[in-house]
């Protein structure tokens, strides 16, 4: 029944497509259809181990790896870029095990895995969204027992976190939770978005692609169909707000993106640029720029005043 | 020699296991996360008497020796019995409330439905899913269907679903979380009604 994909030049070792044997993917699939059918429902799933520690996508790997066909094109991201590590290295990782097409551009794959950020650009119904999930369960930090925890979604018991963003409240004035903020799935499960920023948490809502989670140190897999309602916690006279901020990206000029702070050295210069690094140099060939763009004055002023 | 005449009776299950099962799980997804939406059968695969192609393939795709299966009269040829004991590994069970995979023919004796498990509160994901074998999907306006996976609403039409049907799905559909997914499966077509779809008769 099984076959081996064997791509390395040197013939020396061999993979079932995608890595994972087809046993270990059936039962991640049948896992992946509960979890669609039960929006915001962690269901249980006997996670491998992989060949990369946890904490480093084991969990979207494992999806991914049950998801992914010849045909797909992926990409994976993680806060944001294409470039880092842990980016680089699950690419390759699918690149090799399973002989995919790979893609910086956020139109072009159909299949995204992320650690912790949502694409800028709006998603379609034909891609996948795999988040990568350190810890699934919502409730984790406020009852450490999973048996109370389940008990708590049996019965819709989401007291607790509400008194939680009630504290916040309380104590800052504001809701201070900036990632990980818990959403309610379809008025019936409160869901852990992973470590997101809250910035994009609406992205989530009614979204068009189909989004899967998965966690693989607590080996959990749950899932968001499209067009779900994802709304985030909050109250009346509290509502949802997400970041703003008051730059504008260095080097394309976005105002409307996730930025991140680059610091630029030891006087408290900094500088802003886009998280998600296709948008931003999507906007770039565009001819988009920010004040720090290297063709822009004061780009060129710094590069003139580091020269000297 | 005894063994020999056993084996040659069997037909074939995917070409290439890995692709052709991918193929078919990414059709059962899609149909799962967007009920109502009808898909073709993507894979051509050998069928047993007693099933067809739509519900082999996603059998051959799901199930394995952590999977019970029950099949309905009308299913349970020994060609049937033999090809998922042989592609699958998996135990088959005369007691439906034991199905992890239930597989009918639209026109069998439906009344086992409501004994199939749905799950409890705190593992709503241990109920069983109800492969229907029906003889024609289109999205003609019998059904109206709402929910999550579905922009504004679906059409569905299944030939031959009885009332019946109706009355267990709303039941059905009450209990959530907990709550039996339904797969159509026709000749060359996919479709799937997920426990947290609404139904308009129309």
């Amino acid at each position: 029944m099984e076959q081996t994909v064997n791509y390395s030049a040197d013939g020396a070792t061999a993979y079932n497509f995608a890595y994972l044997d087809e046993q270990t993917k059936r039962m991640i699939r049948r896992a992946l259809l509960k979890a669609v059918a039960i929006p915001g429902y962690q269901v249980p799933f006997a996670g491998r181990e992989m060949p990369m520690p946890y904490g480093w996508g084991t969990g979207g790997v494992q999806v991914t790896a049950a998801v992914i066909g010849p045909n797909d094109t992926l990409k994976v991201i993680d806060q944001g870029a294409d470039d880092t590590t842990n980016a680089v290295s699950i690419r390759q990782f699918f690149a090799k095990t399973a002989n995919v097409a790979t893609t910086e551009k956020t139109a072009e794959a159909s299949i995204i895995q992320t650690r912790h950020r949502i694409p800028e650009k709006e998603l379609r119904e034909d891609q996948v969204l795999v988040y990568q999930v350190p810890i699934p369960e919502p409730l984790r930090f406020l009852e450490p027992r999973e048996t109370e925890t389940r008990k708590m979604h049996a019965l819709e018991e989401y007291g607790l976190m509400h008194v939680k963003l009630y504290e916040d409240i309380a104590r800052h004035g504001h809701i201070a939770t900036t990632y990980a903020y818990p959403v309610m799935v379809d008025d019936r499960y409160v869901m852990d978005p992973s470590p997101t920023p809250k910035f994009d948490n609406p992205k989530m809502n009614d979204m068009a692609a189909l989004q899967l989670f998965g966690a693989g140190r607590e080996k959990r897999i749950y899932a968001l169909p499209p067009y779900t309602k994802v709304k985030s916690l909050d109250f009346e006279d509290h509502p949802f707000e997400v970041q703003t901020w008051k730059d504008e990206c260095g080097m394309c000029g976005a105002r409307d993106s996730y930025l991140d702070e680059v610091i630029l050295d030891d006087q408290g210069n900094r500088m802003f640029v886009c998280s998600d690094t296709d948008y931003c140099s999507e906007r770039q060939e565009a001819g988009h720029r920010g004040p720090q763009h290297h063709d822009q004055p004061l780009g060129k002023a710094a590069r003139e005043k580091a020269a000297e | 020699m005894t063994l020999q005449s056993q084996t040659s009776d069997l037909l074939p299950g995917f070409d290439h296991a890995a692709f052709d099962s991918n193929a078919v799980f990414r059709v059962l997804l899609d149909a799962m996360s967007r009920p109502g939406c009808i898909y073709d059968l993507p894979v051509s695969i050998a069928t047993p008497d007693g099933l067809n192609a739509s519900a082999t393939a996603t059998l051959l795709a799901m199930a394995d020796m952590d999977t019970t299966i029950w099949l309905s009269t009308s299913c349970m040829t020994k060609a049937a019995n033999d090809h998922l004991k042989f592609h699958c590994g998996c135990p088959i069970s005369d007691d439906v409330a034991q199905a992890d995979f239930a597989v009918a023919r639209i026109d069998d004796d439906l009344s086992f439905i409501t004994r199939l498990s749905m799950g409890n509160a705190e593992y709503p994901d241990q109920s069983a899913t109800l492969i229907l074998m029906v003889d024609d999907i289109t999205n003609a306006p019998a059904m109206k269907l709402t929910g999550p996976g579905i922009k504004d609403s679906h059409d569905l039409a299944i030939k031959n679903l009885p009332a019946s049907f109706h009355t267990w799905r709303a039941e059905n559909h009450h209990m959530f979380p907990c709550g039996v997914d339904v797969i159509f499966a026709s000749l060359t077509q996919i479709s799937a009604l997920s426990r947290t779809t609404r139904i308009e008769v129309i």
